[in-house]
């Protein structure tokens, strides 16, 4: 695990997160950050065991005005004649590697799992390729590669941006990203994201990202159509 | 203090069910005073050991509304809360021997199993792709591990006398975990009932245990 991580969740997200109100996508990049991150991974055992004692105070917000009308006894009935698990079913560890340039990267065990029935690498432009993971139907979610010294055209975004660098580096007007660090972008910051050695990243967007600048804004459209396709996607 | 066990275990009462809770490790525990006398831990334990039904009764009264509620939060529809409660405490149920007393409350445990049911029925009411679950986002740390240890402590036979030379450098309870198996044994099932304590946490402890005498005997592995 990484401890000399910089940029991390907020508290607020991580919060979201453990109480489990964050769209799958979300959950996914921050769960991935966490397993990265020794600080993120203890910070939200204590908000889970906050949830926790707020979940079972009987003066609660969360207790719900209204109340269940289900059928306990025959629930209870019903439940108590399954078998129960004795040990637990070890899942086969799915492990999957990005191979980058001279070596290889292994993915966080919950990218791992989402990637595991494969990735289709596509060249966007100018050196960066994407391979996009179908995890909702909100946001679109995907793998960046940049390759050393490319850059990606000064663009916007109109919801927000949650970036996992899980390789390399790369930097934008605002700073230097390196490998664990979770940043997130949205609708305030026009930015340019350029990698001198080479990056390897995986990004949530909630809407499409918009170029603002030179031709790229041509390609707008195509941003807008892959964002609907992306999460169109039913199992 | 556990010599009882056989006849505790005919009864369903709950007055057996507070002897139990009597010899339960009581320091890992922190009774809550607004509870009734017995703790949720010593009902989960009673599930999971015998499948003891009060017990479970009593477990499903005392959350069925917190996840009810927890539902309403997440899902803002009545029905899926109280699919909620049947897929929970379902869970509670099939999962209860797998509970790790020395890794978190019971109530911390069956939040994190109606969250993540609650997760996964929301995916599957909003058709989103299958190949993602609650449990690989928030990993359980309970029961899932990789080697199981009912085997020599050593590879080559080692002399009793000279593990038991170690026994005090083992925590009470890791101690009393391999006594059971060990020298008296028993199997997992037998041990973790005799303890009184959950299956979970009684491979845990054998696990931390055994890695620990092998080290100091030096065995490899």
């Amino acid at each position: 695990m990484n401890t000399d991580v910089k940029l991390h969740p907020s508290t607020e997200l991580l919060n979201r997160f453990v109480q489990g109100e964050l769209v799958t996508g979300k959950s996914v990049v921050v769960s991935a950050h966490m397993e990265l991150c020794e600080s993120c991974s203890a910070k939200a055992k204590e908000l889970q065991a906050l949830a926790v004692s707020s979940w079972v105070d009987p003066d609660s917000v969360l207790q719900s005005d209204q109340s269940s009308e289900a059928d306990y006894p025959t629930m209870v009935a019903g439940i108590v004649k399954s078998p129960q698990i004795k040990s637990q079913q070890i899942e086969a560890l799915v492990e999957v590697d990005i191979d980058i340039l001279n070596h290889s990267i292994k993915l966080p065990k919950v990218l791992a799992k989402a990637a595991s029935q494969g990735l289709e690498w596509k060249k966007v432009a100018g050196g960066i390729s994407e391979a996009q993971l179908f995890l909702d139907n909100e946001t679109l979610c995907e793998f960046i590669y940049m390759a050393p010294g490319c850059q990606v055209p000064v663009h916007t975004h109109q919801g927000s941006e949650s970036t996992l660098v899980l390789d390399g580096s790369f930097e934008d007007e605002l700073g230097k990203y390196k490998t664990s660090d979770f940043i997130i972008r949205d609708a305030q910051h026009n930015h340019q994201p350029r990698s001198n050695e080479g990056c390897l990243c995986f990004a949530v967007l909630d809407s499409p990202l918009k170029f603002t600048e030179g031709f790229a804004r041509l390609m707008n459209p195509v941003n807008r159509y892959k964002f609907k396709k992306a999460t169109s996607r039913v199992a | 203090m556990y010599r009882n066990y056989a006849k505790q275990n005919v009864g369903n009462n709950e007055v057996a069910l507070a002897v139990r809770l009597a010899s339960v490790n009581t320091s890992t525990l922190s009774p809550d005073p607004e509870d009734a006398d017995i703790s949720d831990e010593a009902l989960l334990i009673a599930v999971g050991n015998s499948q003891n039904v009060d017990a479970f009764n009593q477990l499903f009264k005392r959350f069925a509304k917190k996840i009810f509620a927890l539902g309403m939060k997440l899902t803002r529809n009545e029905q899926l809360a109280n699919d909620l409660i049947q897929e929970s405490m379902l869970n509670v149920w099939q999962k209860a021997p797998l509970y790790d007393l020395d890794k978190g409350s019971a109530k911390g445990w069956i939040f994190t199993l109606s969250r993540n049911r609650c997760f996964d029925m929301l995916r599957k009411q909003k058709r989103q792709p299958n190949c993602i679950s609650a449990d690989d986002i928030w990993p359980l740390e309970s029961g899932a591990e990789p080697t199981m240890v009912h085997e020599d402590i050593g590879g080559q036979q080692v002399e009793l006398s000279l593990i038991e030379g170690y026994f005090d450098q083992l925590s009470d309870p890791q101690r009393a975990v391999v006594e059971q198996i060990y020298s008296k044994d028993r199997t997992h099932e037998e041990a973790a009932a005799h303890l009184q304590i959950p299956l979970g946490t009684l491979k845990s402890r054998l696990r931390l245990a055994v890695a620990k005498l092998r080290n100091l005997i030096g065995v490899n592995e």
